[in-house]
């Protein structure tokens, strides 16, 4: 069952093209993320969709009814569709209760509703304060209740944790997270941090040059992505030029085995090889590749660290993932050995 | 209390039963697909715009009807050149001398620790309560030497260097204090911190100030009457007067052009001066600028600054009124009178200027373009015209194209004002929309609002305080307009500047002087709320 269904969706801004007939449908009772880097055009598609901008064409429906076409388009007030801005957007003037019983009708705002809805974000002692007395965090979640006052078809969620503190907006996030899961509101969230979009969306969605390149599970998306672009977009990456024969590349790691079809015979690939999925040995001389430390991004739980080949000084340093135990300064010999299966596309 | 399964039960993750939508809902393709145009605002903007025009529209006719011949004949004879003379260099001079007071002031208020700088915030602005030609009272009724070019300067300088001050003082708090920390850790000293960021982040405001002040004086007549220096303005007046017409149409037209010349040079010169700004938004506290020892210069000047523009007016007034040799007041009634029927003109008059300038406003901050801005920009052209102008406009109007008002032109004075201080309102109705972005509203209708639930429950209510803040710079201006009232005023009905002015102008200066305190402690009081205003607008951001 699909909530929100988009098709051939156009819009351009004078001649700057930004969304070039897009499609995307969005599953009923899922948290959904367009992921794109800045300026591709994420926040013109939350605002075609919220009615608040014209598309140049293309459809738009929410639920079985049509809200934008050639022939309609339903202004933001009748569509019922939740936006929670980037900066929260809080009304100043009103209180917390207020501004989350906004959207309901005069006599419902002071009733159990609004009660309700705080508590749900876990804001009930705040009700009677103001937007500037809040955290961005508590302002958010102020923002989200408001938006799921009015029953919304759906909500549309503009970088919503861009503005948090990262300490903050892990916790703020899986908040989120819980308040969609109970409440069951199909979501659409834009960001351009891969790890957030990875983390909490149960599909992903790349958009790219004014399309959606890819749609699926966060896992699939990771694992399988569509092209050498969307691998580099989503986590890091090392792509390798290799040749391929069969179910086997070779590359400057050595002979990998590749997974799916391959044409007969040899040919020139592309080959991802995720930086976790390559040990990493201190010593040298053990059996694989060869080469040394270029340096060491520590992140305590692991580290990072990006190594120079031996022999193969014109290809970029390889990227590995490793537990944070090791002790290697920049210029220790080390041996790398791939695990596991790789991914390539035809060059 | 339930669980937040059940909040949004109505949704539960399930599409909306669809239902056709009523047709009123929809709008069809034609409409859809186009940019969306603010028709019913760009109407009444238009409208407003074209009511505006009349005046101008009137010299025309006016000026066709006495023949090009005429009034070219008019317009070159030695006369004009000494009126231009006269008044373009009192503007340039009083204008620099504003613009090196305003900034200077709103400066040392907003930026350092200059002592009582709530104290001083209100008393630099309350001399704009202080009406020009009461000014020039105070000081030619105490000191005779104040006259002409000399005395012109003074007086006018001390009347509306607030123009500069307000809007100034203004840009310097929204501005980003960060960037003069910036520059000092650079390496810049304060001298070239000041002229090279302060400067050039007020620029916009101080130019913007520069023209009112500017316009003002082009307009400026009761003032100039008393200190004894022709301008434009004073000879439109007497030509008017003189029911000569053409020739004050003549010169009407010399003094709009010269008009248009400063409205043009601000123009081209604010395009220039595109603040960026990154980052947050966010407003910081941060420590305001040591003054040290220069403190004590610095208050000097205040005081100076306050003793001039504020007590020698109204010390004047105080003197006059309990000086023995002249007659004193006789009886307190006429003085009420005056008093009501100033308050209730200003009252009338701010409204309608307020709300004529809302929907002006509306469509320039929402919905820029150029032909918007440029329909917003004509209206500034009315600050351009003398109130004496409007003023017989308006007689002229209605005389040929209606069977006339008889007496009470009462409604006509207030259209008049409405008109001639537009400009005011539009200011100050503009800077109260930015503070009710349009992101807000969006907000609002995503919430299921309509259009009218939106302008009365967010717009409005967040462009309140601003609103009110423009109806009482119009309400100020009434209160202290002297020119138009004068020829409008129904017979046999005094306003506190008539009043006056008849009495000064027979030399009954113990008359006139509660008159002159009475039109001050009335538009003091809207300044203060003013002031009062901007100050809260300060402590909300901080």
């Amino acid at each position: 069952m699909k909530q929100l269904a988009i098709s051939g969706l156009r819009k351009a801004f004078g001649p700057h093209r930004v969304l070039a007939d897009l499609d995307l449908e969005v599953p009923a009772g899922s948290l959904t993320a367009i992921l794109g880097p800045s300026g591709s055009g994420k926040t013109t598609l939350l605002r075609i969709i919220a009615g608040f901008d014209l598309a140049d064409g293309g459809t738009v429906m929410i639920g079985d009814r049509v809200v934008d076409s050639d022939r309609v388009h339903v202004s933001p007030e009748h569509r019922r569709i939740g936006y929670v801005p980037q900066e929260g957007s809080l009304f100043p003037h009103l209180t917390v209760a207020a501004n989350v019983g906004f959207g309901l009708r005069a006599r419902q705002r002071r009733g159990q509703r609004t009660k309700d809805l705080l508590a749900a974000v876990g804001l009930s002692d705040l009700g009677r304060r103001y937007p500037h007395e809040l955290s961005g965090g508590q302002q958010q979640r102020v923002a989200l209740a408001r938006a799921l006052a009015i029953e919304p078809a759906m909500v549309l969620l503009d970088e919503p944790f861009a503005s948090l503190d990262a300490h903050l907006r892990a916790s703020v996030r899986s908040d989120v997270q819980q308040i969609f899961r109970d409440a069951g509101t199909t979501a659409l969230l834009v960001t351009h941090d891969q790890d957030e979009a990875l983390a909490i969306a149960d599909h992903v969605a790349v958009l790219r040059d004014g399309r959606i390149a890819q749609h699926s599970t966060p896992q699939y998306l990771y694992s399988e992505p569509a092209d050498s672009g969307i691998a580099k977009f989503i986590g890091d990456a090392n792509l390798l030029d290799g040749v391929r024969h069969g179910d086997f590349v070779e590359t400057a790691l050595g002979r990998l085995r590749a997974e799916g079809p391959s044409a007969a015979g040899s040919q020139l690939v592309t080959v991802l090889v995720r930086p976790e999925h390559i040990e990493l040995r201190p010593a040298a001389g053990d059996a694989g590749p060869a080469g040394w430390v270029v340096d060491c991004e520590y992140y305590g739980h692991d580290a990072v660290l990006r190594v120079q080949l031996k022999g193969n000084g014109d290809i970029a340093p390889i990227i590995v993932r490793t537990a944070g135990d090791h002790q290697l300064p920049p210029g220790s010999p080390v041996t790398l050995r791939p695990k596991g299966q790789v991914r390539t596309w035809p060059r | 209390m339930t669980s937040p399964g059940a909040i949004a039960a109505g949704t539960s993750g399930t599409t909306e039963p669809p239902g056709p939508l009523p047709a009123h809902r929809t709008r069809r393709a034609g409409h859809a697909r186009r940019h969306r145009r603010p028709v019913v605002l760009l109407t009444f903007s238009a409208l407003i715009a074209a009511a505006l025009a009349v005046p101008l529209v009137f010299l025309l006719i006016e000026a066709k009807g006495a023949g090009a011949g005429t009034v070219l004949d008019l317009i070159f004879r030695s006369l004009t050149w000494q009126l231009l003379w006269n008044t373009v260099r009192l503007t340039v001079v009083v204008t620099l001398l504003c613009a090196i007071i305003g900034t200077a002031a709103a400066w040392c208020v907003e930026r350092t620790d200059l002592p009582g700088r709530r104290i001083w915030a209100v008393l630099v602005v309350v001399p704009l309560a202080i009406p020009d030609f009461v000014v020039s009272f105070g000081w030619f009724s105490l000191w005779s030497w104040v006259q002409g070019f000399k005395g012109a300067i003074i007086v006018l300088t001390l009347a509306v260097y607030p123009l500069v001050y307000l809007p100034v003082s203004a840009s310097l708090r929204s501005a980003d204090p960060g960037q003069e920390e910036v520059a000092r850790s650079l390496g810049v000293r304060r001298i070239s911190t000041f002229l090279r960021v302060t400067l050039s982040q007020a620029r916009g405001a101080i130019l913007g100030g520069c023209l009112l002040v500017a316009l003002v004086l082009l307009a400026e007549f009761g003032a100039f009457e008393i200190l004894g220096y022709q301008t434009f303005t004073t000879e439109i007046f007497t030509e008017f007067n003189a029911a000569n017409i053409p020739a004050a149409c003549a010169l009407s037209l010399v003094l709009v052009l010269i008009s248009l010349v400063v409205l043009a040079g601000e123009g081209s010169m604010r395009g220039r001066g595109r603040v960026a700004r990154t980052g947050p938004m966010a407003q910081r506290k941060i420590p305001p600028a040591k003054l040290g020892k220069a403190r004590w210069p610095v208050l000097a000047g205040f005081t100076v600054l306050a003793l001039l523009a504020l007590g020698v007016p109204v010390g004047a007034s105080v003197y006059w009124m309990f000086d023995s040799g002249s007659p004193g007041l006789t009886g307190g009634v006429p003085l009420l009178t005056a008093a009501l029927t100033t308050a209730e003109y200003g009252v009338l008059a701010g409204a309608a200027a307020t709300v004529a300038a809302f929907p002006v406003a509306l469509l320039a901050v929402r919905h820029p373009g150029r032909l918007r801005m440029m329909l917003e920009r004509s209206t500034y052209l009315v600050l351009a015209m003398p109130g004496v102008v409007i003023a017989f406009a308006l007689i002229y109007f209605t005389e040929r194209y209606t069977s006339g008002l008889g007496n009470n032109t009462a409604p006509l004075l207030i259209v008049c004002y409405a008109i001639m201080f537009f400009p005011l309102a539009l200011v100050g109705v503009k800077a109260s929309l930015a503070r009710a972005p349009v992101k807000l509203d969006e907000m609002a209708a995503s919430l299921g609002q309509a259009r009218l639930a939106v302008l009365c429950r967010v717009t409005l209510r967040l462009a309140g305080p601003g609103l009110m803040a423009a109806f009482c710079l119009v309400f100020l201006s009434v209160v202290t307009e002297l020119t138009a009232t004068l020829l409008l005023i129904p017979t046999g009905v005094q306003t506190l500047a008539t009043q006056f002015w008849e009495y000064q102008s027979n030399l009954s200066y113990g008359q006139a002087a509660p008159f002159a305190l009475v039109m001050i402690a009335v538009a003091a009081a809207p300044s203060y709320l003013l002031g009062r205003f901007f100050d809260r607008s300060s402590a909300s951001r901080g």
